[in-house]
């Protein structure tokens, strides 16, 4: 089921980059994956104007659009729920609780990954990736937002900059040429504002718990 | 009846919502046990203050740990009050950056970088000798202090490089053992004073200006010394659970708590050995001065919690000057590499510039064969310690002139009388410190220790100024989100967004 051409959504994508393609360990800590998966997901909503993003609020504005995926729709049910406004940084928060696995469910429904064995029970759920060549596909579908010779795609340039934002910028850049992640900056310059906003705001989360030592 | 449900429903979400994000918040005794670990009481009762009897021949030490708990709290009132109205609170540059300008605010972070650094690296002199000498009387293990040391430099340059904080139970049992331990000390060395009468001497107010009232800006420059660490609260201001009362009540317990207990050993340690006998008994004994109050037990539980104390605190110390500057560095205040990080969103390079610098501290001593406990812990902890209190001058200053600008609902205490009066006596105390250094290090008056240290703030101050000017003039949108933060960058991208002042 697994495909190179991927599932198309960003946070599947952000996932499958911050996972080891074979062994399926995270590079990231796992509050800053969260955050970073966090805001892929609202991202997805964001993309096609399901939603609009401000520092101090989130709202739904297309609430007519049918959704196909069950994880977005909850969302957008958890966001129309809410009869009073929360910040961004607090949707980020509250979604980052169970970001990851519930990422990693979609992608296991989607044959990306599979629930593997886990040697410290303890730890919860480990997935895998069914097939490392797509599991590592999403680096070749970012590299048009690293490299200024290429085409960058809205969804590639989104799914990169969420990376770099939850802390895969050194990562990233071993994969795009010298320069990669300024040119990067340049290409989320063009993104619309939500987009824009939603990465900011993944940044300064994951920083935050950097410096008031939770990450 | 619809109407009704629907109304319930959402109530209930909502409190989902904040209940879910309320219950990964950090409370007060969260709160508590990591200011109070960056404080490190064992380091304190043992290592600063019998080498501050010994160094400065005063006595009036248990006096000035109460005095500068009062001024301290003068200080908090308004601290706590700025902390409520400004997002980065993570740092005494944020506040001088917002409240008196952002150049000075750079001056500041380069004096913070440098405070905290030589207060780690200072920590290397402390659990050497002491790591030496338990090592030499229980395991048979003769080696030089700079091994020891080196071997608390490794481990901490690999603990810093898989980022782990002494956290959680651990913490929370040695603050626990160590802060009971010094408690056990300083009841049994009260209940047998030297000559079987017990003094209030040096607890009296008297003996804060006893030689002429420089003796006071040396005692203090000791007290901040030991309270450092007080200041981190606001740190955590983003994950309290209700910061606007979880960091003040936290703060002032951490500064009732550090005020008792120190006050309370020093003031045993100098009952026992007799007011004017405890000078000379801090020079032969040294840490031993703490650990000979009570029985044996006592003290061989004291001595074991000390070196892990020196070791939390080594720790917790290289993990604030990672934090600083890696906040510098992303605010691009310092180079930008210190701001990135690597796998599992670990800052490398700032973890790793600190720990070059304990190196090669640790190796200069050893090849220079200075004393460690003098010259290496007290000298640059203290010198430390006096950077802090340039900050808390500074900052109490910043608060004035913050809340001048809109008071933002804040009482005048708050704004304005409290922070005037911790400003006036914090400057007064750096004035006296600086005047009577070379008492405060223990050597003669004019020796080239006594003004290089303190005058390394001027110089990185001054860089700083410079730095910022540079800022301003070539990269002023740099410049303008200098100490805003980590949320910096967000909230300028809509159209409706107001620049931040």
């Amino acid at each position: 089921m697994a495909r190179l051409t991927g599932t198309g959504r960003i946070a599947d994508d952000l996932y499958l980059i911050a996972h080891h393609e074979v062994s399926g360990r995270s590079f990231l800590h796992p509050r800053a994956i969260g955050l970073g998966l966090a805001g892929a997901l609202l991202a997805e909503l964001a993309l096609p104007d399901l939603i609009r993003v401000w520092p101090e609020a989130i709202a739904v504005t297309g609430r007519s659009v049918p959704i196909q995926d069950g994880l977005v729709r909850a969302i957008v049910g958890q966001l129309l729920a809410e009869p009073e406004r929360h910040p961004a940084k607090d949707w980020l928060q509250y979604l980052a609780r169970t970001a990851t696995l519930d990422v990693a469910h979609r992608l296991g429904r989607a044959g990306y990954l599979t629930q593997g064995w886990s040697r410290r029970p303890w730890r919860g759920e480990r997935w895998v990736p069914v097939d490392a060549d797509c599991a590592f596909a999403p680096f070749y579908r970012v590299r048009g937002a690293l490299d200024p010779a290429k085409q960058a795609s809205v969804i590639g340039t989104t799914v990169a900059g969420l990376a770099v934002a939850c802390g895969l910028g050194s990562r990233l850049a071993q994969f795009g040429p010298t320069g990669a992640l300024r040119h990067l900056d340049e290409s989320v310059r063009q993104l619309k504002p939500d987009l824009r906003e939603l990465i900011a705001q993944t940044q300064a989360a994951v920083d935050s718990a950097v410096l008031s030592h939770r990450v | 009846m619809f109407n009704a449900q629907t109304t319930n429903a959402r109530a209930k979400s909502r409190s989902r919502m904040s209940q879910e994000l309320a219950k990964d918040r950090l409370g007060i005794p969260s709160v508590l046990f990591f200011v109070l670990a960056g404080v490190a009481p064992l380091t304190v009762a043992a290592g600063v203050i019998p080498t501050a009897y010994q160094t400065t021949g005063l006595t009036g030490i248990p006096a000035a740990f109460v005095a500068i708990a009062v001024i301290l709290g003068l200080f908090a009132i308004g601290y706590v009050a700025m902390t409520r109205h400004i997002t980065n609170s993570g740092a005494f540059y944020a506040f001088i950056s917002r409240g008196i300008g952002r150049a000075v605010g750079v001056g500041a972070a380069l004096v913070a970088l440098l405070s905290y650094s030589l207060l780690q690296v200072g920590l290397y002199g402390a659990f050497g000798p002491n790591a030496a000498s338990e090592a030499a009387a229980h395991l048979g293990l003769h080696a030089a202090w700079w091994v020891w040391a080196l071997g608390a430099w490794a481990v901490i340059t690999v603990l810093g490089l898989l980022r782990v904080d002494i956290t959680g139970w651990v913490l929370g049992v040695l603050l626990t053992a160590e802060i009971a331990v010094i408690l056990a000390e300083t009841v049994s060395g009260l209940l047998h004073p030297a000559g079987g009468q017990l003094t209030f001497g040096t607890l009296s107010p008297a003996d804060l200006t006893s030689a002429g009232v420089g003796t006071f800006g040396v005692l203090a420059v000791v007290a901040v010394l030991g309270f450092v660490g007080f200041e981190q609260a606001p740190v955590l201001a983003e994950e309290a659970k209700r910061a606007r009362r979880t960091i003040p009540t936290a703060t002032y317990l951490a500064l009732g708590v550090i005020a008792v207990v120190y006050a309370g050993a020093a003031w045993a340690m100098a009952a026992h050995a007799g007011q004017s006998h405890v000078v000379a008994a801090a020079g032969q004994e040294g840490p031993g001065l703490l650990f000979g109050l009570g029985n044996g037990f006592l003290s061989n539980a004291a001595q074991l919690l000390f070196l892990t104390s020196l070791f939390a605190a080594a720790l917790a110390f290289h993990n604030v000057v990672w934090r600083y500057m890696y906040a510098l560095g992303r605010e691009h205040v310092l180079p930008a590499a210190l701001g990135r990080t690597g796998g599992n969103n670990i800052p490398k390079a700032a973890s790793l510039a600190q720990s070059a610098t304990g190196l090669a501290v640790i190796v200069a001593y050893a090849i220079g064969g200075w004393p460690p406990m003098t010259d290496l812990f007290f000298w640059l902890g203290t010198t430390g310690g006096f950077g802090i209190l340039l900050l808390l001058a500074l900052t109490s200053i910043a608060v004035v002139a913050f809340f001048a600008r809109d008071g933002l609902g804040e009482s005048l205490w708050a704004r304005l009388i409290s922070p005037i009066l911790a400003a006036a006596l914090l400057t007064l105390i750096v004035v006296l410190a600086v005047q009577n250094y070379a008492t405060l290090l223990g050597v003669p008056a004019g020796s080239a220790a006594s003004w290089i240290l303190p005058a390394s703030y001027a110089l990185v101050f001054v860089i700083g100024l410079a730095w910022g000017a540079l800022l301003r003039a070539r990269r002023p949108q740099l410049y303008k989100a200098i100490g805003l933060g980590a949320y910096a960058a967000t909230g300028q991208l809509k159209p409706t967004a107001t620049e931040p002042a």
